[in-house]
């Protein structure tokens, strides 16, 4: 397996923690990569990263059967498309209550598919126990502990318990104030492409591109970590 | 030679789902290794054979041969558990026609295993079913099965009243089918599976199929619940009693 065919749930039970942006982040990292991808929007009230990414991202809901069904019956497509899903804070709940029901980690596995989990971190016991819950409910998903930079240096990474598939601490780094109002206009890529021809002003662009190789670098070292855990399951050794 | 068991699945009333209820005890025989055959008395067309065609027969209960051809062959089927989906309606009348024959009288003394199924519908008429059918069951393993599959509303019957009836019958326990998801439902039905074939995706002809991953989930998870309810009224040590199981285990151990 690799993560060429992963399914990313980009996840935390808190809103405005920067889960839409790293969304945009991992689809459009994916596509640099040469990685045919697809994304799933699961905020309420507008889709945003639908509206960042349009032609990549379906909006998604699964209040009902239908949506459950147009979700995850294409998340498990054993299709080669690796996907990203945005898991609005308000879904977080009802997404892995249906997850662990319908034993979406286990068919995943099945279909040497990767899933991981994308937690961002904060230091709130809310989140700290919704950490807590995935770990133990999904042992077998790499869950993949992030901080996001804009809220300080990570001094609550301690209230987590770092140990398992994929669970070093990923970074999301700050990026310079003056950069973020360039970025937060939709629709917005980061690729290669469409920073070229962009009107973003040149040292705009270079600040940008200088916090896009930190982003890429850690989401790479982040591949790996998947890679030798789904190594490391099948060849037995666990955690 | 193992005791047969005969399993009486039926109610009165008409749609209160015991064929659905019959069919997760084939599945859940089957899941066990327990070689298990079933008559669907739906004649002339029974659905519980569209289902478990391989394993079920249909026949008119009402019928003299019919009769035969299930009571006659207990002794001698390979099959060590007999399932009957008794048409709505013929419950009452099955336990009378099993009292004039002698069958009650052969799993009192203990020579059959013989367990009753009662599907509980919502009405009050339900609870008088009870009072009815309790005068046959005597000591066989009478299940009162609340079958909320459906989601209706209908267990909100007085606590005293239900009670009164519950107790009637000594020994009795209850048994609680959860609700399955109707599009889930919908969608087994539509398949012609059964359960356990739709959770692996499997069609009629055993290949793969292409049911939906979300609807398989729901039924694995509902289909878990209706086993552990299984499970916990300890039915296969009723089928196959541990005085068995460890001959059995034994004459394996033996070679």
């Amino acid at each position: 397996m690799s993560f060429r065919h992963s399914v990313t749930i980009v996840a935390s039970p808190r809103s405005r923690v920067g889960k839409t942006l790293l969304s945009r982040l991992l689809t459009d990292f994916h596509a640099q990569e040469g990685r045919e991808v697809a994304a799933f929007d699961l905020n309420s009230g507008g889709g945003t990263l639908a509206a960042f990414a349009p032609e990549k991202t379906t909006v998604s809901e699964i209040a009902d059967i239908k949506g459950q069904i147009a979700l995850f019956d294409r998340l498990i497509a054993d299709d080669g498309v690796t996907k990203v899903v945005d898991l609005g804070h308000e879904s977080f709940a009802g997404f892995f209550a249906l997850a662990a029901q319908i034993g979406f980690v286990e068919e995943a596995h099945r279909r040497a598919i990767a899933p991981a989990i994308l937690f961002v971190i904060t230091p709130d016991a809310t989140a700290v126990e919704a950490y807590r819950g995935l770990r133990a409910r999904f042992p077998q998903a790499v869950l993949a502990p992030l901080h996001n930079e804009i809220f300080g240096t990570a001094q609550h990474r301690d209230k987590y318990d770092l140990a398992g598939h994929g669970a070093l601490l990923t970074h999301l780094p700050l990026l310079a104030p003056g950069v973020r109002k360039y970025i937060e206009t939709p629709p917005f890529s980061f690729s290669d492409a469409a920073l070229a021809s962009s009107r973003i002003p040149l040292e705009v662009q270079v600040e940008l591109q200088r916090w896009l190789r930190r982003v890429w670098r850690e989401f790479r070292e982040l591949d790996l970590r998947i890679l030798l855990a789904d190594l490391q399951s099948s060849i037995g050794l666990g955690t | 030679m193992a005791k047969p068991t005969v399993i009486l699945v039926g109610a009165d009333k008409g749609g209160v789902g015991k064929t659905t209820v019959a069919r997760t005890l084939l599945d859940y025989f089957g899941a066990h290794q327990t070689p298990t055959r079933a008559f669907d008395t739906e004649s002339p067309r029974g659905t519980l054979k569209r289902f478990h065609p391989d394993v079920t027969e249909v026949v008119d209960m009402t019928e003299v041969a019919d009769q035969m051809k299930i009571f006659d062959t207990l002794g001698s089927a390979d099959a060590r558990v007999t399932v009957i989906d008794v048409r709505a309606g013929l419950l009452s009348p099955t336990l009378q026609a099993l009292s004039d024959i002698g069958f009650l009288e052969s799993a009192k003394k203990g020579q059959i295993t013989f367990a009753v199924f009662h599907i509980l519908g919502p009405s009050i008429a339900s609870l008088n079913e009870i009072a009815e059918t309790s005068r046959f069951v005597g000591d066989a393993n009478y299940f009162l099965v609340k079958n909320r599959i459906n989601d209706t509303t209908f267990f909100e019957w007085d606590p005293k009243t239900y009670n009164s009836y519950f107790k009637q019958i000594k020994g009795a326990s209850e048994i609680s089918i959860p609700k399955l998801n109707e599009m889930a439902c919908e969608q087994v039905e539509v398949a012609s599976q059964p359960f356990v074939s739709f959770i692996a995706n499997k069609d009629t002809k055993g290949q793969t199929a292409n049911y939906s991953f979300v609807l398989r989930g729901y039924v694995r998870h509902w289909l878990g619940n209706v086993w552990s309810e299984y499970d916990r009224v300890k039915l296969i040590d009723l089928v196959a009693p541990k005085v068995e199981k460890v001959e059995n285990v034994r004459q394996q151990a033996a070679g």
